[in-house]
């Protein structure tokens, strides 16, 4: 077996990497496919809370890295899926802590025995940012259509496209608020797209769920009636390689609509 | 007099949101043209700074060929077709003649060597700055520039009458220098 290496990045914080890793991850699990993550965020990390592992961890990656366990002792099993792995991050350590040789083996290792490796990146373009692409040969750039994502996003990709072992990245945009894009008043995917041109993968429309699902620390697109979820699960199916259309958001500005399509859409699935 | 305050005030109402629509470009709009500059300034490391130098040091070097609207000037980066290019248009007022040229040659040779000596440290420096954006972008400033001039040059004969307007206009540039 030889796995996918994936980062899941974005420059700037608080756009949804870490439920973008989170979300794709279970999705890319619950079909089937086998799948670890890995927590590079160093001394602030996030994706063991939002799996609802966070009492689980016994091992870091900073234990594998220092050689106090074993690389497979350190992966926590998911409570639901059996696919699903995670390598936590330290949390009393910095970015230091871990070099980008380190990172590169750990992920080669893992290739042999997963078929997805999903990277959560820290937010910043240094060490960490650094650490995090280096044993990766694909990315999703994560960002929202607001200014300050998207320029970050724009230094992202910069950055990614001087990097040679980066084969292909795509771009994730996530918050999407439809109402607000019909007034005018936030800026449309199309304008986004185009100013980074760069090729989508997801749209995620802004979803309340997600303050809950976080909450709970289960991943949203376990909740199949919530839209954040099926766009969710639409990535994952698109990185698998299926050609899954994108939800058309800005037709959907009443309740009844939503609700129609989405009862368009279960029907479509059961095709 | 009621009825009176009462049509001001729907006026005024109605004059507000014809203001609102019409005026106000809407936030997408421009949170769409503030990105495209500032991603263009990070994609190049052109600040504005070194734009508003290299216009600066433009508008010197074409006063000397041409009179033109110095305040109407547009240096700005854009992008078409995902290649970078800085567009230069200069609104020219009247084509210099040989006379006034051969002057402003003269008096940049003169100002020259007496400067040469205190500013060539200065002068390394810009250099080096631009140096890495010259590539593309050389072409398409000379090509814009060159349609603006013989624009303006059909017209000159029209704006030749006034002879005294150059002349006043090279004291001011004198000045400015």
């Amino acid at each position: 077996m030889t796995g996918r290496v994936i980062v899941i990045t974005s420059g700037k914080g608080g756009v949804g990497k870490t439920t973008t890793n989170a979300n794709i991850g279970t999705a890319l699990a619950r079909a089937g496919n086998k799948v670890v993550m890995i927590d590079t965020d160093l001394g602030l990390r996030n994706l063991d809370l939002l799996l609802g592992l966070e009492n689980r961890i016994v091992y870091t990656i900073v234990d594998v890295v220092e050689k106090r366990c074993k690389l497979k002792q350190a992966l926590v099993k998911d409570k639901k899926n059996p696919n699903l792995c995670l390598l936590a991050a330290a949390q009393t350590r910095d970015k230091s802590a871990i070099t980008e040789e380190q990172l590169k083996d750990i992920c080669e290792k893992l290739k042999k025995d997963f078929d997805f490796i999903l990277v959560d990146c820290p937010a910043g373009i240094e060490q960490g940012f650094q650490n995090a692409i280096a044993g990766a040969s694909e990315a999703i750039v994560v960002t929202t259509p607001e200014m300050s994502a998207v320029r970050d996003a724009d230094r992202i990709i910069g950055l990614l496209e001087a990097k040679e072992e980066i084969k292909s990245y795509k771009l994730l945009i996530n918050r999407v608020r439809p109402n607000l894009i019909k007034t005018n008043d936030m800026m449309s995917v199309d304008d986004v797209v185009e100013i980074l041109s760069t090729d989508l993968i997801g749209i995620i429309p802004e979803d309340t769920g997600i303050i809950t699902s976080t909450n709970k620390g289960e991943p949203i697109v376990n909740d199949e009636k919530s839209l954040a979820g099926i766009a969710y699960n639409n990535v994952a199916r698109r990185i698998m390689g299926e050609d899954v259309p994108f939800l058309n958001l800005e037709e959907e500005t009443s309740v009844i609509a939503k609700v129609k399509k989405f009862f368009s859409n279960l029907i479509g699935k059961e095709k | 007099m009621s009825e009176n305050i009462l049509k001001e005030l729907c006026n005024r109402v109605l004059n507000l949101f014809k203001q609102t629509e019409t005026k106000e470009e809407n936030a997408k709009d421009v949170a769409c043209n503030r990105l495209r500059v500032v991603l263009m300034q990070d994609r190049t490391n052109l600040t504005p700074e070194l734009l508003q130098r290299m216009r600066t040091e433009l508008i010197e070097l074409l006063s000397k060929y041409v009179e033109m609207d110095k305040d109407a000037l547009e240096l700005n980066l854009d992008q078409e077709d995902g290649q970078m290019a800085l567009m230069l248009s200069i609104p020219v007022i009247r084509a210099k003649d040989e006379e006034e040229i051969e002057k402003a040659l003269a008096a940049d040779k003169n100002k020259e060597t007496s400067e040469d000596s205190e500013n060539e440290e200065d002068d390394d420096d810009d250099d080096n700055d631009n140096e890495s954006d010259d590539g593309n972008s050389d072409e398409n400033t000379n090509n814009e520039s060159e349609e603006d001039i013989e624009i303006t040059e059909e017209s000159e004969s029209q704006q030749e009458e006034n002879s005294e307007q150059p002349e006043q206009h090279n004291e001011n540039q004198e000045n400015n220098g």
